[in-house]
């Protein structure tokens, strides 16, 4: 039963990589307040799909699974010995309804607080249930409708995103200046006034994109390389291209609709963003192939017909990439059914 | 006819040809990671052989400069297009058709 003098934390989880720490500071200010009065420590999941969903039930039981670990973490972090008067609440809330907005979790945990006089809620700064973005600054401005001290657990944070602006140098003002000089003359007709407009254009671009036109400084001598390799490949590419759009026109018209779908994974030998958007791309334009999802190095990729996978192991693709990317060495690693790269599927 | 409008005219029907595989391939194929196939590879082709033919039909040079950068634009996007599709219909658990599934 609550006690009216007691003082009430709520903290509202999700797994995030914050979550462990967060619970563990809301401890630490527990325990402290537990030394003169009854404490309730109230931690919450609040599911984004309402209970009768059909993928309703995974996502409650990973909510009453995570509430279990937070019951362990608190017994880890009072050392086995809950005082007394810390009492210690898990709840899923929000299963009666779908929540969308981040005024729609400020309803139900500010209801929540209402209902259990909270005193104060301990929000995780990697907040985000549902999987859906970063939540917490806008979470924050809904819950300050109601009458609830909010903090911030002062955790941790990882930085998980890389940095989109980086320091510009002359070589990159240079390059997106040339680049966009370039292209502007190219739609335009080479009038003088062209080239004055065009001179202007081109400067604001370098200012205002220089510093996240690249990811790395460019080198002149490196892109020459690569842009001579890239010419090499691009007819390389059309003639796969041909192929490919002759075997589709092939399955699509036959009329028994020959097709063997499958989704196989690919560990390519290719690194690097651009190498790896390339290859997906690629991927995507040729034989029987679709690139579904890549995760660093792992490629998924749907595939029509076992030629096309036999094909798609075969490499060829793969070894033009690195070749344009790394130059010729790189070029000879094995095939990825030698590397075993293919995910058993070396019967093709 | 000269040579260059023979081409033209080859160009516009082979796209015209690819454009039908893909419209087609679109109503036949049994889901949507395999009509997206129809739709990234032949599509692509059949818009980017259109635009060829325009590129030479164009005789002013600028055009034809134009029309390039629309292909490079196009080789670009729509496998992209593509790709976000089918990893949207990954993200929702969609399963795969196979051959298993037909009855």
């Amino acid at each position: 039963m609550t006690t009216s003098d007691a003082f009430r934390l709520l903290v509202p989880v999700a797994d995030s990589v914050t979550v462990r720490n967060t619970v563990a500071y809301a401890v630490d200010v527990a325990t402290e307040a537990a030394a003169d009065r009854p404490v309730e420590l109230h931690v919450v999941d609040v599911a984004s799909t309402r209970a009768v969903d059909p993928d309703a039930p995974a996502e409650l039981a990973a909510a009453s699974d995570l509430l279990d670990r937070v019951e362990a973490w608190v017994d880890e972090d009072t050392g086995g010995e809950r005082p007394s008067n810390l009492s210690l609440v898990t709840e899923v809330l929000g299963a009666d309804q779908y929540l969308f907005s981040p005024g729609d979790y400020a309803d139900v945990l500010l209801s929540y607080a209402d209902e259990q006089a909270i005193d104060r809620i301990v929000l995780d700064p990697e907040y985000s249930p549902g999987g859906a973005g970063p939540m917490l600054r806008p979470l924050t401005i809904e819950l300050a409708r109601g009458d609830v001290a909010i903090e911030e657990a002062p955790v941790e944070r990882r930085t998980e995103r890389t940095v989109l602006t980086r320091a510009a140098s002359l070589p990159k003002y240079l390059a997106v200046f040339g680049a966009s000089y370039l292209f502007y003359m190219l739609l335009s007709a080479w009038k003088p006034i062209d080239v004055f407009t065009g001179f202007l254009t081109a400067t604001l671009v370098a200012v205002l994109l220089a510093p996240v036109a690249f990811s790395d400084q460019p080198s002149f001598t490196r892109v020459a390389k690569q842009t001579v390799r890239m010419a090499i490949y691009t007819p390389y590419l059309f003639k796969e291209i041909a192929v490919a759009n002759l075997q589709i026109a092939y399955v699509v018209l036959h009329p028994d609709l020959p097709i063997d779908p499958e989704v196989v994974e690919l560990k390519a030998a290719v690194w690097g963003d651009t190498a790896v958007t390339t290859l997906a791309n690629s991927i995507t334009l040729t034989p029987g192939t679709l690139t579904v999802s890549v995760t660093d190095r792992a490629f998924a990729i749907h595939s029509l017909t076992a030629g096309s996978r036999a094909d798609l192991f075969d490499g060829g693709l793969e070894r033009a990439v690195r070749f344009v990317f790394y130059g010729r060495e790189a070029a000879a690693i094995a095939t990825p059914r030698e590397r075993g790269d293919d995910g058993g599927h070396s019967d093709g | 006819m000269t040579p260059v409008e023979w081409a033209i005219v080859a160009l516009a029907l082979l796209g015209a040809f690819f454009g039908a595989v893909a419209a087609i391939g679109i109503i036949r194929m049994p889901d949507i990671y395999t009509r997206a196939h129809a739709a990234s590879k032949s599509d692509t082709l059949g818009a980017v052989l259109t635009i060829a033919a325009v590129a030479l039909a164009l005789e002013s040079s600028l055009s034809t400069v134009k029309a390039v950068f629309l292909v490079i634009f196009m080789f670009l996007t729509n496998p992209t297009a593509a790709h976000a599709i089918a990893r949207a219909a990954e993200d929702q658990g969609i399963e795969p058709w196979t051959t298993e599934d037909e009855q």
